[in-house]
C-alpha cells in the first residue's frame, strides 16, 4: 500500500512537542549552568592557600602575596601566578609582599578591605569608564589586571610621578589625586575619593589581578610601558 | 582534534567549549535530534489515522 501523504509541518502537534521538548531542555540547560558557574565563581579563603589549592577567585588574602602574571606553556596564556611559581608556571603561594606595610591581613580584614573597595568602586562608578572582568567600557584602561601593569611597578613612570615607592602607596595617591598626575590625554577626573576608599579600591584591584581570567584580556603581559605605550603603537 | 582541558575548574561546558563554536554546535545538536524523532513519530501517527 502506497504511503498515505501526511503534512507534519502543519500538524499543531508537532509543534507542540518540539516547543515543549526545546523550552524543557533549554530550562535543564540553565540550572544546570547555573550550579556549573557557582562552582566556578565561589571565592576561595585562606585554608584553600594554606593547602596550596589554586581556585579561580582566590581568597581576599592574596593582598599578602606576591602576585605576577607569567605564561603558562600547559594553557597557553597568561595566569595570576600567587606567592611564587612552583617551576611549572603555577602558583607557589610561599613568597608573600607587603600590602602598605603588611603581610599579615586576616581573613576578616581582607574581606572588610576588599568589600570596601568594591562598594568604592561601585560607587563611584569605574565602570562608567574602566573594564573590570569585561564589564564596563573602554574609555580608561582595563582594570582587570591593572596590579600587574609594569607603569606601577618598580621604575615604572606611576612610582616617579607620584613620588612614591611602592606599588600600592603610588596607586592610592593617584586614585585621591588624579587630577594632578597627567597619564593620558583622557584625564582621570577628581572623584573626591578618601585615603581609606584609595586603600580598599587598590585592595580590590590587586584581588582582581588574581582572579583566572583564562588569558582575558588577551596579550596584556606583553604591554611593555603601560597604557600609554599600548595606544601609541 | 581533542586536546587536555587545562582550565583550573574542571567543568563539562568548559570542556564542550574548547574550540570555536564547539559548545554551540553541540547543544544545538543535541536539541535538534530528538526533534527528528519527534517529527517521524508525529507522521507516523498521521499516516495511521484514519
Amino acid at each position: 500500500m502506497a504511503e498515505k501523504k501526511v503534512s507534519v509541518w502543519s500538524d499543531n502537534r508537532f509543534w507542540q512537542r518540539s516547543a515543549t521538548w526545546v523550552t524543557g531542555f533549554a530550562s535543564l540547560l540553565l540550572i544546570w549552568l547555573t550550579f556549573d558557574t557557582m562552582g566556578q565563581i565561589t571565592m576561595g579563603n585562606q585554608k584553600d592557600i594554606n593547602n596550596h589549592i589554586t581556585k579561580r577567585v582566590p581568597s581576599a588574602t592574596v593582598i599578602n602575596y606576591k602576585v605576577e602574571y607569567k605564561m603558562n606553556q600547559r594553557r597557553g596564556h597568561e595566569v595570576p601566578v600567587i606567592g611564587g611559581d612552583d617551576g611549572k608556571g603555577d602558583s607557589l603561594f610561599k613568597v608573600k609582599e607587603n600590602f602598605f606595610g603588611r603581610d599579615n591581613y586576616s581573613q576578616k580584614e581582607a574581606d572588610a578591605l576588599l568589600h570596601l573597595g568594591k562598594l568604592a568602586s561601585q560607587a563611584k562608578n569605574c565602570m562608567d569608564c574602566h573594564t573590570l572582568l569585561g564589564n564596563g567600557a573602554y574609555y580608561a584602561p582595563d582594570l582587570t589586571k591593572a596590579w600587574l601593569d609594569p607603569a606601577w611597578q618598580k621604575g615604572g613612570t606611576m612610582q616617579a610621578m607620584t613620588g612614591k615607592s611602592t606599588k600600592e602607596e603610588a596607586m592610592a595617591e593617584f586614585l585621591q589625586n588624579p587630577g594632578k598626575y597627567p597619564t593620558h590625554a583622557r584625564m582621570m577626573p577628581n572623584l573626591g575619593i578618601t585615603q581609606k576608599e584609595a586603600v580598599g579600591l587598590v585592595a580590590f584591584l590587586k584581588h582582581m589581578a588574581t582572579i583566572d581570567t583564562n588569558g582575558f584580556p588577551r596579550g596584556f603581559g606583553k604591554i611593555k610601558e603601560g597604557v600609554v605605550y599600548a595606544r601609541s603603537k | 582534534m581533542f586536546e587536555a582541558f587545562t582550565d583550573v575548574n574542571h567543568s563539562f561546558f568548559g570542556l564542550l567549549n574548547q574550540g570555536p563554536l564547539t559548545l554551540t554546535i553541540f547543544l544545538h545538536t543535541v536539541i535538534v535530534l530528538p526533534m527528528f524523532w519527534i517529527y517521524f513519530q508525529e507522521k507516523k501517527r498521521l499516516q495511521n489515522k484514519r
